[in-house]
């Protein structure tokens, strides 16, 4: 078995990194403090052969010559064999030549124009890594690529099990300068017993040959550069107080990127009241997608109606029967100019196309659809289809063409008039689109109507999650203060608005006067929806049980991350609690995401069944406090340090867990009495 | 019947000048002063000056007296007029979205139809 880590910098490129200066003493005592047998130098588009050499002469381990080029927007180490390096050199300066900038990158054609033949290096892309290189881009170098680069141990596993992904491999990536202290345990155990390009070639086409740890496979990883493993399962730290548990976690949390670290009290009331509204906001947040969706339809309505201009259409109406009247009084006075026809024609009123459009659209969908093909096909032919979407958009372009006409017309026939009215002191009829005008009344009684039914205060949405149910419901707004919360907007008054609150135009034509609010927002002022949680008896929550809810809630969110850590969680509840809850869930999430618990309870720490326990213990030596963590599984009976120290892991679990064999005997007694 | 007038190339006249005012040829067969031209008579003539038979009579203030005429007639005559550079304009512009589509199925209609 060897260790490898065939991602690491020893140079900044000028456009791919920030600064640093490489020291190679840093490097070398990476290589003896974590066992590495062989190592690649891949710097981003270059390589240097006199530091190379340099390297290679220095570790008196295999070191590979390499370059990360930045391709098709993701990057890929290319590797190559400890020989004809000057040749090397050369290909890796024209990458160099080529990337002038971050963002620039070479294409595969490029790749493979400049190292010609590509089988005889060793491509690894970045995988479930940023910057990724795209699986199309992966597809079209293969048979080239067989290995990807992951971030940690949770995505090394994943990968293992996807039957269709690459063969995994973790690289620390590290910059070495001579400032730095500690050492990221990401490297690659394989199957081999030479260091060769070939060998490492042939064992990266099969997930068999690689490994998280030397001797136990994937069911652990390395912790520390010391060597520490813990489980990619479930650990428990146990130990004393003051004797480093909660300091192991924060080294553990500083280490990796993207670690969901729960800390000691976080969870824990302090201030109810205050408490209470954090989490109320917290949910409104969480759940807001609730709201949006229930409310997307009711948006859509009231920004098509926010743009009706009812006191204009009003003075439209208005001004259209006035001059009526007049034309009518002044029948008699007609003059040469008024007499004529265009004198007072109205305008053309363009018909219409969305349906049109719709039709056209439903029809390709019917034509195009593969999925339901079938079905489509046994009750209409394709040709049927195919001439009756012709037809649609055939009419389409008509009734479009009629418009662009009238278009015109119009135009021509607004400026006859103004000219004819010009020319006399005759009444013309004032133009009004009664079409317009009425489709925008009847659209104000729908809005009414619809606003009306919004309001009525209902369950819109139930979630479960575990024994809470998350309830979201529709609430009328009670003043005008509630409304300005929901605003968020500091030197905003709804003192005007809210009186018309009942009256849903007259309440949107006080918004609309409200500056502040932008008119994509509107829509959030006629109905709030709020949250709550309740318990499994339909009981609002206690202060208690919103911190279970936070508690399975964060756990649950882990998911997302590479490493669970959670601190104490007994500090906050109860142990049936944590018994028929929080162990279930973190025994669930640690399948898929490596968890780390410290803890005192002996429901946590014992009944959780864990894959690895940690004991940390502080001694003081010449009056140095030193910090020693033993480990083992649950079922051994000794615990061991990296170093071989050993202590008995059942006094460690009676000491931690139930204060000691004497308290645990006495307990037990005092059960027993009470049972009997 | 009364027929459009035709001029000197055998083309239709729509739009003329006759006793100091202006006619416009309403189909079948009349000719009608301009002051009484609605809207639906201009989409009519709209729709013949953008075929190729359309002539007008030029507008002339000296023939056309009547100052109400006259403001219908040179307007008529200009925008008609502009039209005559550009007569597709409507045709290619409403054309536009569902071009490629309409060939696309027409031709898929007419492979289908050769199976």
């Amino acid at each position: 078995m060897k260790k490898i880590d065939l991602h690491l910098h020893t140079k900044p490129s000028q456009y791919s990194d920030s600064a640093f200066v490489f020291s190679l003493p840093k490097l070398k005592e990476y290589v003896e403090k974590l066992a590495i047998d062989c190592i690649a130098v891949t710097n981003h588009n270059l390589f240097d052969l006199a530091q190379f050499n340099q390297i290679s002469a220095e570790l008196g381990i295999t070191v590979l010559p390499g370059i990360e080029i930045n391709l098709e927007k993701g990057h890929l180490l290319l590797i190559s064999e400890n020989a004809e390096l000057e040749d090397f050199e050369t290909k890796c300066n024209q990458v160099e030549s080529l990337i002038t900038s971050e963002s620039e990158f070479i294409t595969i054609q490029k790749l493979k124009e400049i190292f010609i033949d590509l089988s005889r290096y060793l491509l690894i892309p970045h995988y479930d890594k940023t910057p990724i290189i795209r699986p199309e881009i992966i597809e079209q170098l293969k048979p080239h690529i067989t290995s990807g680069e992951v971030t940690s141990a949770k995505k090394f596993k994943y990968c293992l099990k996807d039957t269709n992904s690459l063969v995994p491999v973790l690289f620390s990536d590290l910059r070495f300068t001579e400032h730095m202290t500690v050492f990221s345990p990401r490297q690659t155990f394989i199957d081999i017993d030479d260091t060769s390009l070939r060998a490492i070639k042939t064992c990266l086409i099969d997930k068999h040959k690689v490994f998280l740890h030397h001797t136990e496979g994937h069911r652990f990883f390395q912790i520390f550069e010391n060597g520490q493993k813990l489980s990619t399962g479930l650990n428990v730290i146990l130990g004393e107080r003051s004797s480093g548990k909660t300091y192991t976690l924060k080294t553990i949390a500083a280490m990796y990127d993207n670690v969901k670290h729960i800390k000691q009290f976080e969870l824990l009331e302090t201030d109810e009241e205050k408490d209470k509204k954090k989490f109320d906001e917290l949910l409104t947040t969480k759940q807001s997608s609730v709201s949006e969706q229930f409310l997307k339809e009711f948006k859509e309505v009231v920004e098509d109606v926010a743009t009706i201009d009812r006191k204009e259409n009003e003075k439209r109406i208005e001004s259209f029967l006035t001059s009526l009247l007049k034309v009518a009084v002044e029948e008699e006075k007609k003059d040469v100019y008024s007499k004529c026809t265009l004198f007072n024609e109205s305008k053309f009123i363009e018909t219409g196309n969305e349906t049109l459009k719709q039709l056209v659209e439903a029809t390709e969908l019917l034509i195009e659809n593969t999925q339901y093909r079938t079905i489509i096909d046994s009750h209409i032919s394709k040709k049927v289809l195919q001439e009756l979407i012709v037809d649609l958009m055939k009419k389409y372009e008509e009734v479009q063409e009629k418009n662009l006409k009238v278009r015109w017309l119009n135009s021509l026939v607004v400026n006859i008039q103004k000219e004819l009215q010009s020319s006399t002191a005759s009444e013309h009829i004032k133009d009004v689109d009664f079409y317009t005008i009425l489709l925008e009344n009847e659209k104000l009684k729908k809005f009414e109507n619809i606003t009306t039914q919004i309001k009525k205060e209902k369950v819109i949405e139930q979630t479960d999650v575990r024994r809470f149910k998350i309830v979201a419901s529709t609430k009328r707004f009670t003043g005008a203060q509630e409304l300005k919360n929901k605003s968020g907007i500091q030197q905003t008054a709804f003192s005007i608005a809210f009186p018309q609150y009942d009256s849903p135009t007259q309440f949107l034509d006080e918004l609309k006067k409200m500056e502040r609010i932008p008119e994509t927002e509107y829509y959030k002022y006629f109905v709030d929806v709020s949250y709550r949680i309740l318990n499994e008896f339909d009981a609002e929550i206690s202060g208690g049980e919103r911190s279970e809810f936070n508690l399975l809630d964060r756990i649950q969110n882990a998911h997302h991350f590479d490493l669970l850590l959670v601190d104490e969680p007994e500090s906050s509840f109860d142990n049936l609690f944590l018994k028929n809850e929080v162990n279930e869930q973190i025994r669930q999430i640690s399948k898929t995401v490596p968890v780390i618990v410290v803890t005192h309870n002996n429901t946590v720490g014992a009944s959780i069944k864990p894959d690895y326990i940690v004991y940390t213990k502080k001694d003081i030596v010449s009056g140095k406090a030193v910090y020693k963590i033993y480990s083992g599984n649950p079922a051994d009976p000794i615990l061991k340090t990296i170093d071989g120290e050993e202590i008995n892991n059942y006094n460690i679990m009676l000491d931690c867990l139930e204060a000691g064999d004497s308290a645990y005997v006495e307990r037990k007694q005092s059960y027993d009495i009470l049972k009997n | 019947m009364i027929q459009p007038t035709l001029n000197e190339n055998n083309r239709m006249i729509y739009l003329k000048i006759e006793n100091g005012k202006g006619h416009f040829f309403k189909e079948p067969d009349q000719w009608i002063e301009i002051d009484q031209i609605g809207k639906e008579d201009l989409l009519t003539l709209l729709d013949k000056a953008i075929s190729d038979d359309f002539e007008m009579a030029e507008f002339d203030t000296d023939l056309l007296q009547n100052k109400a005429h006259q403001i219908i007639y040179k307007h008529l005559y200009q925008k008609f007029n502009e039209l005559n550079e550009n007569k597709n304009r409507f045709k290619d512009e409403s054309e536009q979205l569902y071009k490629s589509a309409i060939e696309k199925y027409t031709e898929a209609i007419q492979n289908d139809g050769n199976v």
